[in-house]
């Protein structure tokens, strides 16, 4: 229940089914993209890095191999000096020193040097040197620096007494030729003194430049801003595409945290500092390999992959709102449209209907196509029961028109039938002739209306009889203006007014009494006043004159009440009887027609 | 209707957030790579003099690194004031983003450097300033603090009654006037046995000729200090050729080649090295950072480093004064 009215004020919150539906359609299309985007970003973004740190492992591996290769290959070159005979006896021979013998050895080594120098460009140096002895270098051209104590260079102390087993140092300055101070790698290994007798305090070093370990550490791309770095068992740096930048302390690198690293992929810093370390350890150099990756550089490709995901979410989301709101109005047109003729049916105009297009066989057609139908219906019960009033207003008019008053019938006989005794045979001419054409007209002519010239016709013949009956009681003028001659008027309207003039008024007045019918136009309107000077009404019994029950039965039935209810049926309440009456001065009663008059009341 | 011109409006709101956001983010990052256009006036571009060619080294790796484009103008010989001047006025018609610049002359230059500042060009010196504060950043060896190293270093080596002489380069040159104070302050109460101090107008000939006359004048002589490369490098020379190291010690800032090899002969007893490199680097990296409207520091101290013949072979001195230039 309680849910149920939540979920009504929601719905309530839009004004319109057009809202509801579209924010409802906007609302879960806009979850389903953005779960669909969030899972597809974070599957992206597990999947290349997991990738990737398989692929860095692999690569890192596969250049330790490299590595360690490389330099058991340029220790085989060292060992097979250091266990030459030139080298050990040219180093501790004493016995029988002959200067010729010895110049034999060194010439075979450096010509030995030359060969593997001329064979390898990531050969530096490479040579024999001895404390205060031998110093054989290179070519042997080149002069030694005089100034250097071999004792203070660790390549040298490391390597002597340590035999069968080759030194490899880290990065380091090699000053033991004169004038050169090139960056080196060490190799070095002792030359072992088996005689026994002195030191063995001869060692041979090969000093490696850095291009064949640069060119095996960044072949191995690993992204545009990934590399690759080789640090000794101390945490020195060997390799490093930045040493310069390193050594000069503009940057910086985590050193300590590969150092201690537990696993093989070591995850630091933050932000765009993102970086994954991946490591190898070598057995053979002692050397750990680190491959570099910047996360964020690793996430590029996804990041691009994510830009499209939410590119192609806003687009998809635009492209639903712009669908759901197509839908909405698509659907809510027609039951706007429905809703607004509606209303003007309400408002009366069944014609509303007829402009509705039965949109589609759907529901709304079908309520389109119940409310035409409806609509129709009513329509044509509306015009039926219009007829149907329209028919029963004829009879009742009919019925109101045709009663004659008998005794007036009566009375007028009886006074032609005086008349012929008393030989007046000119007014029995004149009075039967008025007789005729008053019967004439009130039977004989089926039509709703007549004429105002006829009617007025009507009243005059009614008059003359009148007159003739009360010689000297009545007197009558006419005065119609013959441009209202031809507006129609609702038949027996005046002769019934003209009628009750003479019953009411002048019956009772003891002197001759005149009545005056003028007729005129007045604003459109046609104007007939009947005015008499009788004994005329108070004011009550003014209000009370189109009362129902002042029906006069003595006339002939068609009362004030009458002639008003007809005439305000057939032009509208605003036209009909007006009276103006004074007790003793008599009574002005005015007919009110329209002059332009609307044809269906012609029809009807 | 109404209800339909409201949607078109919201999607409307919708596309145009889209465009503005999607333009601010191509204009940052257009703005962000940015190749900006850099001049560096050195002193002198001397492939005998280490100082120098590894600070300007320095500062062509920042820049390859920063992706601006450095243009290195140098006179050939240090000192050469009017040369130094006609190049900056060289470098200012280029109308660069910023001109980095290493004055030989503490006055000489201001004129034009303010011309260069109402253009618009942003300045930063290097290694030296001059008399007025015109510089937008300075990127220095904090000379005070060096010379200073070296005082205190110098007195060790001595004892209360030593004579003293400096060899300076150049006089009323800022890093020759700091240098020297701060020398003095090291020295402490032994800076009463400062005798004598002579101008070589870096040049390696005149300082070891000055040498030798100050030999002469002073045969009690204990130690010579030199303020620069040139000026310690020829008196040691001098000593060397008489075969004084035993008798005086040659101690000064700036280390080359040859300053090594005449401290491994043991006439140098201590060198107070600069980092040119970093110096040069972080003069181009700091100058680009100004440029792209960071925050920067206005004064930069590249730092500084006592070498003696007992740790000149270990790997932090070895880092510092011998230039790792192999790769690449």
């Amino acid at each position: 229940m309680n849910e149920k009215n939540r979920e009504q004020k929601f719905l309530k919150g839009f004004k319109s089914i057009q809202s509801t539906i579209f924010v409802a359609t906007s609302v879960l299309v806009l979850c389903a993209v953005l779960v669909a985007t969030a899972v597809s970003v974070r599957y992206t973004n597990s999947t290349i890095y997991e990738n990737s740190a398989i692929y860095t492992q692999t690569i890192i591996r596969q250049l330790n191999q490299n590595i360690d290769s490389y330099i058991t290959y340029m220790d085989n070159i060292a060992s097979v000096i250091a266990k030459s005979q030139d080298a050990y006896q040219l180093l501790y021979q004493q016995i029988g020193e002959d200067e010729a013998v010895k110049e034999g050895h060194r010439k075979r080594l450096l010509e030995q040097f030359s060969t593997i120098l001329k064979g390898r460009d990531d050969i530096c140096n490479i040579g024999i040197v001895q404390k205060d002895g031998v110093m054989l270098i290179n070519s042997g051209y080149q002069a030694t620096n005089p100034d250097l104590d071999l004792s203070t260079q660790e390549w040298y102390t490391n390597a002597v007494d340590n035999y069968n087993q080759y030194c490899l140092s880290s990065s380091h300055v090699q000053h033991v030729i004169k004038g050169q101070r090139p960056w080196v790698i060490t190799l070095s290994r002792e030359v072992h003194n088996f005689y026994g007798t002195g030191n063995s305090d001869g060692v041979v070093f090969i000093d490696l430049n850095y291009s064949a370990i640069s060119e095996l550490c960044d072949q191995n791309s690993i992204g545009d801003k990934g590399y690759v770095f080789i640090l000794d068992q101390d945490g020195n740096i060997v390799y490093h595409p930045s040493q310069q930048q390193l050594y000069n302390e503009l940057q910086t690198e985590n050193i300590d945290i590969v150092m201690n690293a537990d696993s093989d992929t070591v995850v630091t810093g933050e932000g765009d500092e993102e970086k994954i370390y991946t490591l190898s350890h070598s057995e053979t150099t002692g050397w750990t390999i680190v491959g570099c990756m910047n996360m964020a550089e690793l996430l590029k490709g996804s990041k691009e992959a994510n830009n499209i995901y939410v590119m192609t979410a806003i687009v998809l989301v635009a492209i639903a709102m712009l669908i759901s709101s197509f839908i909405a109005r698509s659907i809510t047109l027609p039951i706007q449209k429905l809703r607004d003729s509606m209303e003007r049916v309400q408002e009366g105009d069944f014609k509303a209907a007829d402009d509705l297009l039965v949109p589609s066989q759907n529901e709304i057609g079908s309520l389109t196509t119940s409310f035409n139908v409806m609509t129709h219906k009513i329509e044509d019960l509306m015009a039926q029961n219009v007829h149907e009033q329209e028919l029963k207003r004829k009879s009742e008019l009919k019925a109101l028109q045709s009663q004659i008053n008998p005794h007036f019938l009566y009375n007028t006989l009886d006074s032609i039938i005086w008349m012929a005794e008393g030989k007046k045979y000119e007014d029995v001419v004149l009075m039967t002739a008025s007789l005729a054409r008053l019967l004439r007209q009130s039977i004989s002519n089926e039509d709703e209306t007549v004429l105002i010239g006829q009617e007025i016709q009507y009243v005059k013949s009614y008059l003359t009889i009148q007159k003739m009956r009360y010689k000297d009681k009545l007197e009558f003028e006419i005065n119609v203006d013959p441009s209202i001659n031809s507006v129609h008027i609702v038949k027996l309207v005046l002769q019934p007014i003209v009628e009750n003039a003479i019953y009411h008024g002048l019956k009772y007045k003891e002197s001759k009494g005149l009545l005056t019918v003028t007729g005129y136009q007045k604003d459109g309107d046609a104007v007939i006043e009947i005015t008499d000077d009788g004994v005329g009404m108070d004011e009550e019994t003014l209000g009370r004159i189109f009362e129902k029950h002042k029906v006069n039965y003595r006339s002939n039935g068609v009362g004030v009440y009458n002639v008003q209810r007809r005439l305000s049926m057939y032009y509208g309440k605003e036209y009909g009887l007006r009276y103006k009456s004074e007790k003793g001065k008599g009574t002005t009663v005015t007919v009110v027609i329209p002059i332009e008059q609307e044809e269906h009341h012609e029809k009807a | 209707m109404k209800k339909r011109k409201q949607w078109l409006m919201l999607v409307g709101i919708a596309l145009a957030v889209c465009l503005v956001s999607g333009g601010m983010l191509y204009i940052r990052q257009k703005n962000y790579s940015k190749k900006w256009s850099l001049i560096y006036i050195p002193k002198t571009e001397d492939g005998t003099n280490d100082f120098w060619t590894s600070l300007i080294s320095g500062t062509r790796m920042a820049a390859q690194e920063c992706g601006a484009s450095l243009e290195i103008l140098a006179p050939e010989r240090e000192q050469d004031v009017e040369v130094q001047n006609r190049l900056l006025k060289e470098a200012i018609e280029k109308s660069p983003d910023a001109i980095l610049f290493s004055p030989s002359s503490f006055d000489a230059s201001d004129e034009l450097l303010q011309k260069a500042k109402e253009k618009g060009i942003k300045i930063t010196f290097i290694d030296s300033y001059t008399e007025n504060d015109i510089q937008d950043m300075t990127v220095a060896t904090d000379n005070l603090e060096a010379g200073k190293q070296l005082g205190e270093y110098a007195r060790t080596l001595l004892n209360e009654d030593s004579r003293i002489a400096i060899v300076s380069h150049v006089k009323g040159v800022s890093t020759a006037i700091e240098r020297e104070q701060g020398f003095r302050e090291g020295l402490g109460d032994y800076n009463k046995n400062v005798v004598d101090v002579v101008y070589c107008n870096s040049q390696f000939d005149k300082a070891s000729q000055l040498t030798e006359e100050l030999m002469e004048k002073y045969p009690d002589l204990e130690m010579i200090a030199g303020m620069n490369e040139y000026s310690s490098v020829g008196a040691a020379r001098a000593v060397q050729k008489h075969d004084m190291e035993g008798k005086i010690q040659v101690v000064g800032v700036d280390s080359s080649q040859e300053a090594v090899q005449l401290m491994e002969k043991g006439v140098f007893k201590g060198i107070v090295v600069q980092k040119a490199f970093k110096m040069g680097y972080l003069g181009v990296t700091e100058t680009v950072r100004m440029l792209q409207g960071k925050p920067y520091d206005e004064n930069v101290n590249s730092g500084c480093q006592l070498v003696t013949p007992e740790n000149m072979y270990s790997s932090e001195i070895e880092k510092l004064i011998f230039p790792f230039n192999i790769l690449k």
